[in-house]
């Protein structure tokens, strides 16, 4: 039943926008270079006014798409989730304006938004964690970039911790289950059964790990001026 | 930027740091992992407001929120959660920086029902910004940006104030089991 279960959802990072390796030119590309090339495709999505720019960019990016040797599936995986706004923009605009008018500036305007989301999901299918993680090191200070790495880290920890702590809640009966929590009334339970001890563990490792950083002299606070640690 | 880093983790342990970053990390767990697939717009926020409180009620210090926001919109950036790519770090820094100028002006927000459900609306309400720019940019009417701004941050206030209702009742089982050691005077 688990098996079955984590088939049709999927894992927790197994969604849009992920990494998908490759030896495209696209996949060898500078990172830098991507995300320069992404921002000026998001602008021209924003500038394009006409129909045919916005046919002509769309053509491009799918382009893009098989470039990188990514599918049909793939690209489908990214275009849905803008499919509901692309739904709700044409239905605003035709309830403010002419139904007929407003259904094709809803759909050009829905369009045109997809075009500038779309090569930031490019960039994210053809670059790796790492790489964006090493560009994050030159523009970001860096405690924050350890917080960053510290959390991206944990990840995995606290999602199998969330999993252990659900399935064994689940079996002392809590209803915590996906279909149990469509009610409210279950909402506290989730909060009882999972999210609190889920927090009492959070906050030992990070005594823990805090301990442990400083064990091997990593501090968070600025050396003072005079202290023995600090050098010249 | 030296300086900026220095004087902003100050006031910050390593422990507090970790626990904030933590709670980033919860936030984009429950948004990817845990989210109720009731496919209306806002659900998200139930979960977001919820960690930003929290945070700010464990850590009680001047930005923590706006930290984790800013952890948790790189991580969303970085694993590629959200449609919206790097426009997602303001859609957690925002409310991230509310949730901090709601604690400047009433410190004891984290254990009061009425201020966490009055600040989870704030802070949910930051999604307005993010679909006004984001339809501006693509020259959207103004009277069409400002129903589609309206109707896509009216559900996440709504599940905003449900979230932030949660953190007063863990505050109090987390200070019971004396995992907290909070003084609100900073």
């Amino acid at each position: 039943m688990l098996r079955s279960r984590r088939r049709k959802h999927g894992s927790i990072l197994d969604r849009s926008f992920q990494f998908q390796h490759g030896e495209s030119p696209v996949h060898r590309l500078n990172a830098g270079v991507k995300l320069v090339i992404a921002l000026m495709l998001s602008a021209f999505a924003v500038v394009a006014g006409k129909p045919w720019m916005i046919i002509a960019l769309l053509g491009l990016e799918i382009g893009l798409y098989r470039v990188a040797g990514l599918g049909i599936t793939v690209l489908w995986l990214d275009l849905r989730v803008f499919l509901l706004q692309v739904l709700i923009l044409i239905a605003l605009h035709m309830l403010r304006f002419d139904p007929v008018s407003g259904f094709w500036t809803g759909l050009k305007t829905g369009l045109q938004i997809l075009l500038l989301f779309l090569p930031a999901a490019i960039f994210l299918r053809t670059t790796r964690s790492s790489q964006l993680m090493g560009g994050l090191r030159r523009v970001m200070p860096a405690r924050i970039v350890f917080i960053i790495f510290t959390s991206f880290r944990f990840i995995p920890f606290f999602a199998r911790e969330m999993e252990e702590i659900a399935l064994m809640q689940r079996l002392r009966g809590a209803p915590i289950s996906p279909r149990q929590l469509l009610n409210p009334v279950n909402w506290k339970a989730l909060f009882d059964c999972l999210f609190i001890p889920l927090l009492v563990r959070a906050i030992k490792t990070a005594d823990e790990t805090a301990l442990s950083a400083e064990a091997r002299g990593f501090r968070i606070q600025a050396v003072p001026e005079g202290h023995p640690e600090k050098k010249e | 930027m030296k300086q900026w880093d220095e004087f902003f983790f100050k006031k910050f342990t390593l422990r507090d740091v970790i626990f904030l970053g933590f709670c980033a990390t919860f936030m984009i767990i429950t948004r990817s992992g845990l989210r109720l697939h009731l496919n209306i717009p806002g659900h998200a926020m139930f979960f977001t407001m919820f960690f930003f409180i929290l945070a700010s009620g464990c850590v009680p210090k001047m930005w923590a929120a706006t930290l984790v926001g800013l952890v948790a919109g790189c991580l969303a950036v970085l694993l590629g959660i959200g449609k919206e790519g790097p426009l997602m770090l303001l859609k957690f820094i925002l409310p991230g920086f509310l949730v901090d100028c709601c604690r400047a002006i009433f410190p004891r927000m984290a254990t009061n029902y009425i201020a966490c459900a009055v600040v989870g609306i704030i802070g949910s309400a930051s999604r307005f910004l993010t679909v006004l720019i984001a339809d501006a940019l693509v020259g959207m009417e103004w009277a069409v940006i400002m129903d589609h701004a309206i109707f896509s941050s009216l559900m996440g206030m709504i599940f905003g104030a449900l979230g932030a209702l949660m953190v007063p009742l863990v505050i109090r089982r987390l200070e019971a089991h004396k995992l907290l050691h909070r003084d609100v005077s900073d």
